[in-house]
């Protein structure tokens, strides 16, 4: 693992500055998980990555004063890859001071924010970069440099953003099985003359009413999404990012068992423009089998108009998914998801499971099968990919 | 207006009238019991306190959670509370932020710190388990008078050595998981001794006791102790309350979505 020797000592005198500062007020949360990949086609190119091992740390330091108003936290994440060199990598998920005064909330530093309401994907969701170093799922973010600041009304909250440092996104060794299928370029190149320092900045607006949930926001800055463009060597690509201005909503509506979600994004780069929208429902019936188990069923449909199977994950597809909570002590669970292109019929299957096994250790299994892959679609390059992810984590 | 954790009294009501007593119907004495009950324990404003779960199953193996509450009194509707989960370790900093409405279904968001989610969720799931213990998530809701169709049954001793009132409460509420609960109801300070549960086969499912009560600042009783026995499965559920807190500096904005993501 590369450590910066700068943010080694940074991390030193946070230690010893929270330890000496309030140290009965200090809580510190460590989270160690231990992860096991196997990939089922042995037999393809990939096969140097059977087995494959890993550890994950991240720490969370939290200290309050103020009567509770003011919250520091410093939550540092590293991972060890026992194949990926690229997977070895380090991440400042959270350094920040948010300081709440009645109605107003003020937040500096490094933080990760979530907008939306869909599960089985994010389009509303841009503050932070994604960290596919982590997972393919999307849900791992980057932390981000920001200056928040909230005003909380009777039932709603507007807040803006001001969004300094961009942040790259990282990808994992070309001869990975979970790799892009070409190699990116080290060197990103950006459409702003400000590269990866432009200012981007954020304004949303949300709340409730009634059964209602609803957020409107703004985004103007660099996109966090890049596009790929061929390098000067043949089969190197460059990632580029461009700049664009994003206008989203997103809706929930909570009606007694059903709930029915909408995200819509309305996308401007300089030269072009696009429209994408996750629409569903979740349902769920509780107590089946006599308590045994709560259900709950999930369909989302995306649809984006650019149209293009091979350069857009999500542009016709539909996404059902089973959640099966278990009533038990454990709360083992058991989430099962699809996806389907109804463009090139392309689908792949998702199986997660997980249960408690102490008050202190959780096991969990996932399972990654690409089903049919059409030799057009964006996931072609991961056909040989499927993978059974066996993990341990430990909080202390 | 009250949740089941804040039975207690605040001041001296009138002893009833004997001929009132005498000429009300069993629905309507029981309604009142259930009024100043409520009545009692009003004005609390807002309260904060830890609680301690213990499961037991049938065989005796022990699980732990602890979660750190906190509720604001709600004149006119239902209360507002906020749950911050603190064990087992899994869902240390996850949230819950409900506001009761009486008969009406609550509005429920949940918090997931690791992705930083904010997720309204459904609040339907009454009878369901929480957190896999013994108590369902009515049991531990917000206990409006509208909530239930009441009828006293008789007076009797209970407890530690109290006069109780026992009354019927029927669930009006949709999706409970009882047809009925009877409860003692101690007659000096209206405080909840004793509740028994029929599940909807009318069958006895659960009893809870409230143990060890104390009176706090503002002359509110709480129980630092809620042991609940399930009599069909064996297993059981005991919640310790400690550090009630009726002074501490609360208001609105310590109970909405912002607040979710700033409590550990």
């Amino acid at each position: 693992m590369k450590l910066p020797k700068n943010l080694l000592r940074s991390l030193t005198i946070w230690c010893v500055l929270f330890w000496s500062a309030n140290s009965y007020a200090l809580q510190i949360n460590y989270t160690m998980d231990l992860e096991w990949r196997g990939f089922t086609d042995t037999s393809s190119v990939q096969e140097r990555f059977n087995r494959d091992v890993s550890v994950g740390f991240e720490t969370e330091f939290r200290t309050s004063f103020n009567d509770g108003n003011t919250t520091l936290t410093f939550t540092p994440f590293g991972r060890w890859d026992s194949r990926d060199p690229e997977r070895r990598h380090y991440d400042i998920r959270e350094l920040n001071l948010i300081h709440a005064a009645g109605d107003w909330e003020f937040q500096g530093g490094i933080s990760k924010v979530f907008w939306g309401v869909a599960e089985s994907n994010h389009l509303v969701d841009v503050i932070n970069q994604t960290d596919y170093l982590e997972n393919i799922d999307g849900e791992d973010k980057l932390g981000q440099k920001m200056i928040q600041v909230s005003r909380s009304f009777e039932q709603s909250t507007l807040s803006a953003f001001i969004l300094p440092g961009f942040r790259e996104r990282e990808y994992r060794s070309s001869d990975d099985p979970l790799a892009l299928p070409f190699k990116v370029i080290e060197e990103a190149q950006y459409e702003s003359d400000d590269g990866n320092s432009h200012i981007d900045y954020a304004i949303r607006y949300s709340g409730y009413y009634a059964s209602i949930d609803y957020g409107v926001s703004f985004f103007s800055g660099t996109s966090r999404e890049p596009d790929f463009i061929p390098g000067d060597t043949p089969g190197e690509f460059v990632a580029y990012y461009p700049q664009m201005d994003q206008f989203s909503v997103d809706i929930q509506v909570t009606d007694d068992a059903w709930l029915w979600k909408l995200e819509a994004i309305r996308r401007k780069y300089s030269q072009r423009s696009f429209n994408a929208v996750v629409a569903g429902l979740e349902y769920s019936i509780y107590g089946m089998a006599d308590g045994l188990f709560d259900l709950g069923l999930i369909a989302e449909y995306h649809y984006d108009d650019r149209g293009d199977p091979a350069a857009v994950t999500f542009q016709n597809d539909l996404f059902l998914g089973m959640r099966f909570g278990f009533n038990d002590a454990e709360s083992s669970e058991i989430l099962a998801g699809a996806f389907y292109d109804f463009d090139d019929q392309s689908s792949a299957i998702r199986i997660e499971a997980n249960r408690r096994l102490t008050n202190n250790a959780k096991i969990s299994i996932e399972a990654q099968l690409f089903t049919n892959v059409d030799i057009g679609n964006i996931t072609y390059g991961l056909r040989h990919s499927d993978y059974i992810l066996l993990s341990l984590q430990y909080f202390f | 207006m009250k949740s089941i954790i804040t039975y207690a009294t605040a001041l001296l009501v009138g002893v009833l009238p004997f001929h009132a007593a005498l000429s009300q119907s069993a629905e309507e004495k029981g309604l009142e019991i259930a009024t100043a009950t409520n009545q009692r324990d009003s004005g609390w404003s807002h309260v904060t306190a830890d609680m301690e779960m213990i499961l037991k199953n049938r065989a005796g193996k022990e699980s732990r959670r602890k979660i750190s509450f906190r509720q604001l009194e709600v004149h006119g509707d239902g209360d507002k509370s906020l749950s911050l989960f603190l064990e087992p370790k899994d869902v240390t900093g996850t949230a819950m932020l409900t506001f009761s409405h009486g008969l009406e279904p609550d509005d429920q968001w949940l918090y997931l710190p690791a992705i930083k989610r904010v997720k309204r969720i459904s609040s339907k799931n009454k009878s369901g388990p929480f957190m896999g213990s013994e108590f369902a998530f009515e049991d531990l809701g917000s206990q409006e008078v509208e909530k239930f169709a009441y009828r006293f049954i008789k007076e009797e001793a209970c407890g530690e050595g109290f006069q109780c009132n026992v009354i019927e409460r029927l669930p009006q509420y949709k999706s409970s998981g009882y047809k009925r609960q009877i409860a003692w109801i101690d007659k000096e300070h209206y405080r909840t001794i004793k509740i028994e549960y029929y599940d909807r086969k009318d069958s006895l499912l659960k009893t809870l006791d409230f143990i060890g009560y104390n009176e706090y600042v503002g002359n509110f009783w709480r129980a630092d102790r809620f042991e609940m026995v399930n009599h069909q499965t064996g297993k059981s559920t005991s919640l310790l309350w400690t550090n009630y807190d009726f002074e501490s500096v609360l208001d609105d904005s310590d109970f909405n979505q912002k607040a979710l993501k700033r409590l550990l």
